[in-house]
């Protein structure tokens, strides 16, 4: 992905580039390309005089940020105890077979990712299913193919 | 001034001194393998811990990391407790399962009586304890080339984007205070290899040995004022230099009595 130098320099000035505002620039790096691009991360350590070593120890300590692009439309899956005992599992490979595509894995045309999460908080709704960022509680194998269709 | 007990002795220590300064200093000897005098206490490897208690804490203890514990006033601390050691082995239990080859860590866990490891052992892990000196003092040198990447599991030590660091300027600090000597480096006379970069090192020009890389000289020179003429010459030929002043100086005050 070629990085848009302008995009990256607005990100930069929204945040008055202070260091301290380091995990809110790489959100909206990541919210801008989906991931966050090695050239961009550079940009970021030049731009908010933070050295590259803990950018890039930030970049990779949050699950939130991404170092490889991910698809248009991200499926979380919890897979927290509540979940996992209401059948997170069953979900889960129902997702996968949908998509032809394991956990953490992005399909080949960048429509889809697949992510499991350890608890999304949401444990009365159990099994919850998040597409981009829109939560859908008491998820079943029916209800899962309409889901996807949607999207 | 403060006064505390440290195994039944009475000792004296600064106000905000840590109590892992004031016992090593008192002569306790307290095992520890994240801890470096150039940087901040961090807490990280746990072999430091130690028993605390007040008189009025009515026979209650607490089990802290004494570097990163400031002394308080009629604390108690016993570094040797039968419930220190055995917190101790439990530590040293599982870092030889992180790093069964470290000889390092081998030996540690030997003196505590520890010479299997009850857990499952890394067998093909990198002998790395995480104890983050080779990080923290790379910062400390002012380069911060290298960092913790990732976590959990998945923790390691490495440059940026897992390349060759663009910061590093191949002083050796981080390999040289690794507590279990796992940051290799190579140098072959005229350059010196170290996290995937090549460096050139400064040939002494009196003597042809080499001395350190031209990129930490040059570092050096600029943030610290050094000429950057001192590092052309090795530290043994800087002393035979210093012999040859000395000497002259003799001279020249024996000239000036007279």
């Amino acid at each position: 992905m070629s990085h848009d130098r302008g995009k990256l320099e607005a990100i930069f000035d929204r945040y008055s580039r202070q260091p301290e505002s380091l995990i809110a620039v790489l959100q909206d790096i990541q919210k801008e390309y989906r991931y966050l691009p090695g050239p961009a991360l550079l940009e970021t350590a030049e731009a908010l005089k933070v050295p590259l070593s803990k950018v890039f120890s930030v970049s990779t300590f949050y699950n939130a940020f991404s170092l490889t692009p991910k698809g248009e439309t991200v499926v979380r899956i919890c897979v927290g105890t509540t979940c996992h005992i209401r059948g997170a599992k069953v979900i889960q490979q129902q997702i996968e077979n949908m998509l032809g595509i394991k956990a953490g894995e992005t399909t080949p045309d960048m429509k889809f990712t697949i992510e499991v999460v350890a608890c999304v908080g949401a444990c009365a709704m159990a099994p919850v299913v998040a597409v981009n960022d829109q939560f859908h509680g008491g998820v079943t194998v029916a209800g899962l193919k309409r889901l996807v269709k949607k999207v | 001034m403060v006064e505390l007990t440290i195994n039944g002795r009475v000792v004296h220590a600064n106000e905000g001194e840590m109590l892992l300064a004031v016992c090593r200093r008192e002569g306790f000897r307290i095992p520890a393998l994240c801890h470096h005098e150039a940087i901040e206490p961090f807490g990280a490897c746990r072999l430091c811990m130690v028993e605390i208690t007040k008189k009025e804490w009515k026979g209650w203890s607490n089990y802290v990391t004494s570097c990163l514990y400031p002394v308080e006033k009629n604390l108690i601390v016993l570094t040797d407790s039968t419930k220190v050691i055995e917190l101790r082995k439990t530590v040293l239990d599982l870092q030889l399962a992180r790093c069964p080859n470290s000889p390092e860590i081998r030996q540690l866990a030997a003196e505590y009586g520890v010479n299997q490891t009850s857990y499952e052992p890394v067998v093909d892990g990198d002998n790395c304890i995480l104890c983050g000196i080779c990080t923290r003092i790379c910062e400390k040198m002012g380069f911060s080339a290298i960092s913790t990447v990732g976590r959990g599991h998945d923790k390691v030590v490495a440059p940026p984007l897992k390349e060759a660091p663009p910061d590093c300027v191949g002083c050796l600090a981080c390999s040289l205070n690794c507590p279990t000597h796992v940051i290799p480096y190579i140098d072959n006379g005229s350059t010196r290899i170290i996290w995937g970069r090549t460096f050139e090192l400064i040939k002494c020009s009196k003597c042809g040995k080499p001395t350190i890389t031209r990129d930490f000289a040059e570092s050096l020179s600029k943030t610290k004022s050094i000429p950057a003429e001192y590092f052309e010459v090795c530290d043994e030929c800087h002393r035979r230099e210093i012999s040859l002043t000395m000497g002259s100086i003799a001279n020249w005050e024996r000239e000036a009595a007279k």
